[in-house]
């Protein structure tokens, strides 16, 4: 075999340009701006507008474009956010805000007195808090360009902790929007700037710092104090697949990931650039709801039957193998608030107790009903916990079927109200932030108003009592005792049973520091990027 | 062949009426409800009935349709129930992404796969033919997610070499958008290099054992012409077919490679829509594909008339 000079020089073209190739593509995989933020949160909203929806992503958003009249410290106490000074009359029935100075829409108008009126009274439209302050209020009106006032047809003392839920001051023209129907802009007036030209609907979404915000002087403190923007851009990528989205964070494509899937930890704890953090310390609660209006929940010692039965650890395990980001949960307010109590929680038991959950389904006259549990595929938490949970049904001989479908499926089916047979439910499995559970006046599911309330639509008068007072009490220790009240009757009742709390941790990269922690929002703001 | 290019045509329509009735009714018949999915898990149901009030779901079925006809007939094809865009200008941003890796596949793949079958049927059971075996094994066996997380393992993630993901639209620079589609069009081009592979090969062996070709042999015909000239042309029609199904396939199929690249294409646009049932974007989706594996299909017919003169229309 001979080798021509022609051969031999087109073979080190060719070898030369193969091996050369390595370092021209590894320019491509270097992020190159320091202070651009790419991160993977819930993914990319699709519905901007904070009121309709009750969606993570849209939270997120309205928080990092939007302002907030009073805004949650670190503590979960109300703190003035865009108020500047604020007063309530001797009778307690009139308070009056006044916007602090430099408030501007990001087109560049200043925001007014007659915005926060008509934001506050679309939100209150739809949303629970809202409508339960409305039921009190005789009036919303604007005093001049930077004054509104509450007027209360009786006390409520809790009117600020309303006015810092999910109540985002939109532009007047787009507070005018029916509550039904969705704000599509994204003009606010808080410290980003959503970038339409860079949009990318389902694939990315920009934020550009807002050099015309006017933070707060106090340091940021949770969702309150100054709101200090500390990088030029933050990227939300839509990265669907959990495996790419953490090689992504590995190779420094992306800053952070909010939603690391539980069997990768070990993956990201074993890289020295990264590090996982709990944002918040109680995480979430995950609970299953039961249908009270049909057999055989109807009746309650069915319904107390879930509650001995279930073995917190057992659903923990699947959530997490890691038992530092799980804990059990007993106390129907959560476990991480001055509500939090030890109250009527006898059934807690480790290991669950089968044996006294067969027995109370003995007593409720159980027949052999079939028990169907909306099983979501496509959340994997909640379809794992939902077969766990149907393992345990079924050992003690309830006749179960597990309704496989979407979350859309799961959603449209739990508004049913009829029986198995024609289409309804029994149990279906969800979560929500154990902060949540401290929030009985505004959180649907710790109502039990029957046909106004959650699905599942329990009722006890007695529990709708105690809750109505629970707005009218300042005093800590009055709420504490208040609280011990209402957890004897809702762990008697059983509208939904405790499967424990998940503190699922974010991932991300160490050269971003400062990410503060709050339940149910990420702030984009105090984040750095070395 | 003017009549027949009519015909075709017009039944690419009535394909794409029959899809569409067909979506239509199965989006509205399946479980499922997009005003719950825009209310967000925690939502009270008074929200969620608002919000079906808003977007006309509540309407009887029957205007539902003769409405989105009406639309569609005066071409719009609605707007999307969660972006509140129009559902034309979602498709067209996702276009391009789906497009070039379909492309670049369909290059790859056809090079690649039909100069390994020639060279299997030319060296039948030598090493080429062997490899290319145990290479069609490989491709039809391995599913795409498989090879594209460990092409993300180690060309991205141990060498440096090339991103883990993401899309860089073209008009951001040749290179960048190339860099970025080399592991997914790679990935995705796996199996298909192993079908046109293996067809290109079966084809090419019939059509070496015609006696035509053995006259050319004894004629002293070149052994490049002989592939190039009377085999290939030959074995073209078989070839050409799958590669046409193959090009409407990728089209549709590349959902799963969209996601593990995350490639924001018309694949993972559909995914996102059929989980939040957005009705308006499924059904406009599903109908252009319709139309278009119409139009590839007679684009493969006509080209047929290239390569083998026998055929008429």
């Amino acid at each position: 075999m001979t080798i021509s000079r022609r051969n031999l020089f087109r073979a080190g073209i060719a070898a030369g340009a193969a091996l050369s190739i390595p370092s021209v593509l590894r320019a491509q995989t270097v992020p190159v701006d320091a202070r651009t933020v790419r991160m993977m949160n819930w993914g990319v909203p699709s519905v901007f507008d904070p009121v309709i929806t009750t969606s993570q992503d849209t939270t997120d958003h309205a928080a990092a474009i939007y302002d907030t009249l009073f805004a949650l410290d670190s503590k979960f106490v109300p703190q003035p956010q865009m108020v500047g000074k604020w007063g309530v009359s001797d009778d307690k029935k009139t308070y009056t805000f006044e916007l602090r100075d430099g408030l501007g829409w990001h087109d560049g108008t200043p925001v007014t007195a007659a915005d926060c009126v008509a934001s506050i009274r679309r939100w209150a439209q739809i949303r629970p808090g809202g409508q339960f302050m409305m039921a009190r209020v005789q009036d919303i009106s604007k005093k001049d360009d930077k004054t509104f006032a509450i007027a209360l047809k009786e006390p409520l003392g809790l009117l600020p902790s309303l006015l810092a839920d999910i109540l985002y001051i939109m532009r007047e023209k787009n507070a005018d929007t029916p509550a039904t129907e969705a704000v599509t802009t994204n003009i606010g007036s808080g410290p980003f700037k959503f970038n339409e030209s860079l949009f990318r609907p389902g694939a990315s979404l920009t934020y550009d710092r807002n050099e015309q915000y006017v933070p707060r002087p106090e340091p940021a403190d949770g969702l309150a104090g100054g709101k200090i923007v500390k990088v030029n851009r933050v990227i939300l990528e839509n990265i669907r697949d959990a495996q790419t989205a953490v090689a992504a964070l590995q190779a420094g494509e992306i800053d952070l990931y909010t939603q690391p899937p539980a069997d990768l930890f070990s993956v990201i704890e074993s890289d020295p650039n990264l590090v996982l953090l709990p944002l918040y310390k109680h995480g979430h609660d995950f609970f299953l709801r039961i249908n009270c209006l049909q057999k055989p929940f109807d009746n309650v010692k069915a319904r107390q039957a879930m509650l001995h039965l279930v073995d917190q650890e057992a659903f923990l395990q699947v959530l997490s193998s890691d038992p530092k980001y799980t804990n059990t949960v007993t106390s129907w307010f959560g476990s991480g608030n001055l509500a939090t109590n030890d109250e009527n929680t006898g059934w807690f038991k480790k290991g669950g107790d089968p044996e006294k959950a067969k027995q109370l389904f003995n007593e409720a006259g159980y027949a052999g009903e079939k028990v169907v549990i909306l099983q979501p595929t496509d959340w994997a938490d909640g379809s794992n916990t939902s077969q766990i949970l149907a393992g345990a049904l079924r050992k003690i001989g309830i006749n179960v079927e597990l309704a496989a479908s979407d979350w859309a499926g799961v959603s449209a089916r739990r508004s049913k109200k009829e029986a198995v047979e024609e289409g309804g439910w029994s149990i279906f499995i969800t979560s929500d932030t154990d902060f949540s559970r401290s929030q009985p006046m505004t959180v649907a599911h710790l109502s039990m108003n029957g046909e106004k309330a959650w699905y599942g639509w329990p009722q006890s008068e007695e529990y709708e009592a105690l809750r109505a007072k629970w707005a009218d009490l300042d005093a800590v220790d009055e709420r504490k005792a208040l609280a011990r009240k209402m957890q004897a009757i809702a762990w008697d009742y059983v509208s939904e049973v405790l499967l424990g709390q998940f503190t699922a941790p974010i991932a991300h990269r160490k050269i971003l520091t400062g990410i503060i922690g709050m339940p149910d929002i990420l702030p984009l703001w105090n984040m750095e990027k070395a | 062949m003017a009549g027949f290019i009519f015909r075709r045509l017009v039944s690419t329509i009535a394909v794409m009426a029959m899809v569409g009735i067909f979506v239509f009714l199965l989006l509205r018949l399946a479980p499922g409800d997009p005003a719950a999915m825009i209310a967000g898990r925690s939502a009270t149901a008074e929200m969620i009935a608002g919000i079906r009030e808003k977007l006309g779901l509540n309407d009887p079925m029957p205007v539902q349709f003769i409405r989105w006809v009406r639309d569609m007939l005066g071409g719009d094809f609605g707007t999307s129930i969660f972006a509140g865009r129009p559902v034309l200008e979602l498709i067209s941003q996702r276009l391009e992404p789906t497009l070039s890796l379909s492309i670049l596949t369909m290059i790859l793949s056809v090079t690649v796969g039909v100069s390994f079958g020639i060279l299997a049927a030319w060296r039948t059971g030598g090493l080429v033919d062997r490899l290319l075996a145990a290479f069609s094994a490989l491709g039809y066996s391995v599913p795409v997610f498989v090879i594209g997380y460990f092409f993300i393992y180690f060309f991205a993630f141990r060498m440096h070499w090339l991103p883990v993901q993401g899309y860089v639209p073209i008009e951001g620079g040749f290179r960048p958008w190339f860099v970025h589609l080399i592991l997914p069009t790679v990935a995705l081009g796996f199996g298909y290099i192993a079908f046109i592979a293996r067809v290109t090969r079966a084809s090419m062996l019939e059509v070496l054992s015609e006696d035509y070709m053995r006259t050319a042999a004894a004629k002293g015909a070149s052994s490049y012409a002989m592939l190039f000239h009377h085999a290939l042309k030959n074995a073209g029609v078989p070839i050409l077919t799958v590669i046409g199904i193959s090009f409407a396939y990728l089209i549709g199929g590349v959902v799963l490679t969209e996601t593990v690249f995350n490639i924001p294409g018309i694949g993972r646009l559909v995914v996102d829509a059929i989980n939040n049932r957005d009705y308006p974007i499924i059904q406009s989706v599903l109908i252009l594909t319709s139309g278009l594996y119409v139009l590839i299909n007679l684009t493969v017919d006509l080209a047929y008339t290239l390569i083998d003169p026998r055929i008429r229309y």
